[in-house]
């Protein structure tokens, strides 16, 4: 089973940088919480064949973001991947979410895949569109929020967990699927996997070498949000007088 | 603009009216058709399975020609369609919007982005599409005339084929809707102990909400309670997280709360950042004061 898995370098949040604005370029990188649960589910399936992974990186400054970018991916490669594609180009910063599909169908198309696996969602952005994109772009089916995955004779078998309910589908392969993080319980890489995980193939590719041309940008401006709570603490007094004060302060509210 | 409502509820019917000009909303049944004269000026009735993302994605794109906009709810078979439309239109799709606005062919709208640490305005051309969060537009659509039709030869064979359904145990928990939530977290030891934040939300006529672990991991209790980003967005006039230490996808969920008051011995807990009010004590200690003194006052 070749398998692929949509890697996000994301930014982490909690590490945001925030002056006035959010500073995106100070602000770090990390694996996307739920595509471990996507890239373990991979390391399971490959059995004899591949894993990879595929990442674009999205934010700039592209040269210090590339670096940041590969020391990511090696937790990717240290958790069982066997070598990753990472597409970088600059028409790809504040890329369109279209063009972002464009660029991570064009190297499943030409690395080739039985299965694509993905978190359901990445933690900066959260609008857990890319898989469907995915799929719609390869032409594939896509079966999203899965918390369940089994393989049987070319196809897939998989529990959709959906808000109410939960479905159990079916679809041929080759397929794009979303997971949740109740699917697995993601690895920790061992000392002697980080080691290998150096010696693994990071492949970085260009628009050109995908042989795409993108031009849509998506313009967008990132404003801190300020939670006004009023965070008063009550740490001192016998239990009692901490209830009687918390009382107090939930009656002058309204709340109670 | 011309925008055509998947999915159409009230508050996506209004919030489609706020952009102006004609809706369109697309309905899957006569009965649903029926239901919504009035409230739309086009009704088009796609027979097909409403829980196939695949099937639902055909009927829109045979729809949209003569749109300008898709507009959906954030659940999650909308979001799979969403996503699937907007790749084959080469459109945007802005996901949970919380507000929305259009001016000369470009849509503009505001989202929590960064596990909530930030608001986005993000601006995309027209054609687009948009989901929109729950519980942010809230308003009367106006009354229109209404025409029906039917949209033909929809490619029926999804891809995707549902074997079966089974719908998740559900009680009387309608967190979305209460106005107190008394919310357990790990801080609780055994599974019993839930019992203290049941009796204390009894005592304040409120509901019992839990944290990510405690419905996901433990499975301690059902889904149902489970508030978080991936789990229910609340928005009480008191949200009291008890044993919880606030993890962001937590407190994304919590947000819309107007009072959050917590409970957690560990004073470096992330959640004291996030409330009004925070109380470092053993909850094992001050929850069954709590009990006593609240129910005295409601009994006076």
């Amino acid at each position: 089973m070749k398998v692929a898995v949509l890697v996000k370098t994301a930014l982490d949040t909690g590490q945001l940088r925030v002056r006035d604005t959010v500073v995106i370029e100070e602000t770090p990188f990390k694996i996307s919480d739920i595509d471990r649960n996507a890239i373990e589910e991979a390391v399971k399936l490959k059995g004899q064949d591949k894993a990879y992974g595929v990442t674009v990186v999205k934010w700039g400054p592209l040269q210090k973001k590339i670096q940041e970018a590969e020391n990511v991916l090696r937790e990717a490669l240290a958790m069982g991947l066997d070598e990753v594609y990472l597409v970088v180009d600059e028409k790809l910063l504040n890329a369109s979410h279209t063009a972002t599909a464009k660029a991570i169908a064009a190297v499943i198309k030409k690395v080739g895949a039985d299965i694509v696996l993905a978190g359901e969602a990445t933690v900066d952005n959260f609008t857990g569109q890319i898989p469907a994109r995915v799929a719609a772009e390869l032409g594939w089916p896509v079966v999203t929020y899965v918390r369940e995955l089994k393989i049987e004779g070319g196809r897939v078998v998989a529990k959709r967990d959906l808000e109410d309910h939960v479905e159990v589908v079916e679809a041929p392969l080759p397929v794009v699927v979303s997971v949740t993080r109740e699917i697995n319980q993601p690895r920790i890489p061992t000392l002697l996997a980080i080691r290998a995980a150096m010696k693994k193939p990071i492949n970085k590719l260009t628009l050109a070498d995908l042989g795409i041309d993108i031009t849509p940008k998506i313009s967008a401006s990132y404003r801190p949000l300020v939670i006004q709570r009023k965070k008063i603490i009550i740490k001192d007094g016998t239990p009692e007088e901490k209830a009687e004060k918390l009382i107090q302060y939930l009656r002058q509210e309204g709340v109670i | 603009m011309k925008t055509l409502v998947v999915y159409p509820n009230k508050e996506l019917l209004y919030a489609a009216s706020t952009l102006g000009g004609e809706i369109t909303a697309l309905v899957f049944s006569q009965k649903e058709a029926e239901a919504l004269a009035g409230k739309a000026h086009r009704i088009l009735v796609a027979e097909i399975d409403p829980k196939s993302p695949d099937a639902v994605a055909e009927a829109v794109i045979k729809a949209f020609p003569g749109h300008d906009l898709v507009m959906l709810p954030s659940t999650k078979n909308a979001r799979t369609v969403g996503g699937l439309i907007a790749q084959r239109l080469g459109a945007e799709f802005l996901t949970d919007v919380l507000s929305l606005r259009a001016e000369g062919g470009v849509i503009k709208a505001e989202r929590y982005v960064f596990g909530n640490k930030a608001v986005a305005t993000v601006e995309a051309q027209l054609p687009a599409v948009v989901s929109i969060a729950l519980g942010r537009f809230q308003g009367e659509p106006p009354t229109v005339q209404s025409i029906v039709e039917r949209v033909e030869e929809v490619a029926i064979a999804p891809k995707v084929k549902i074997l079966s359904v089974e719908e998740k145990p559900r009680g009387a928990v309608k967190l979305e809707e209460a106005e107190i939530i008394v919310s357990v977290g790990r801080g609780f030891k055994k599974k019993e102990d839930l019992q203290m934040a049941f009796e204390l939300a009894k005592v304040l006529g409120g509901q019992v909400g839990c944290s990510r672990p405690i419905a996901a991991d433990l499975k301690w209790l059902p889904e149902e309670h489970w508030v978080g980003l991936s789990g229910k967005k609340v928005k009480p006039k008191l949200y009291l997280a008890i044993g919880i230490s606030g993890q962001p996808q937590h407190i994304a969920g919590i947000l819309d709360s107007r009072i959050i008051a917590a409970i957690n011995n560990d004073p470096s807990a992330p959640i004291f950042q996030n409330a009004d009010y925070g109380v470092v004590e053993d909850l094992y200690k001050i929850v069954p004061i709590l009990i006593n003194k609240i129910s005295k006052l409601k009994a006076k």
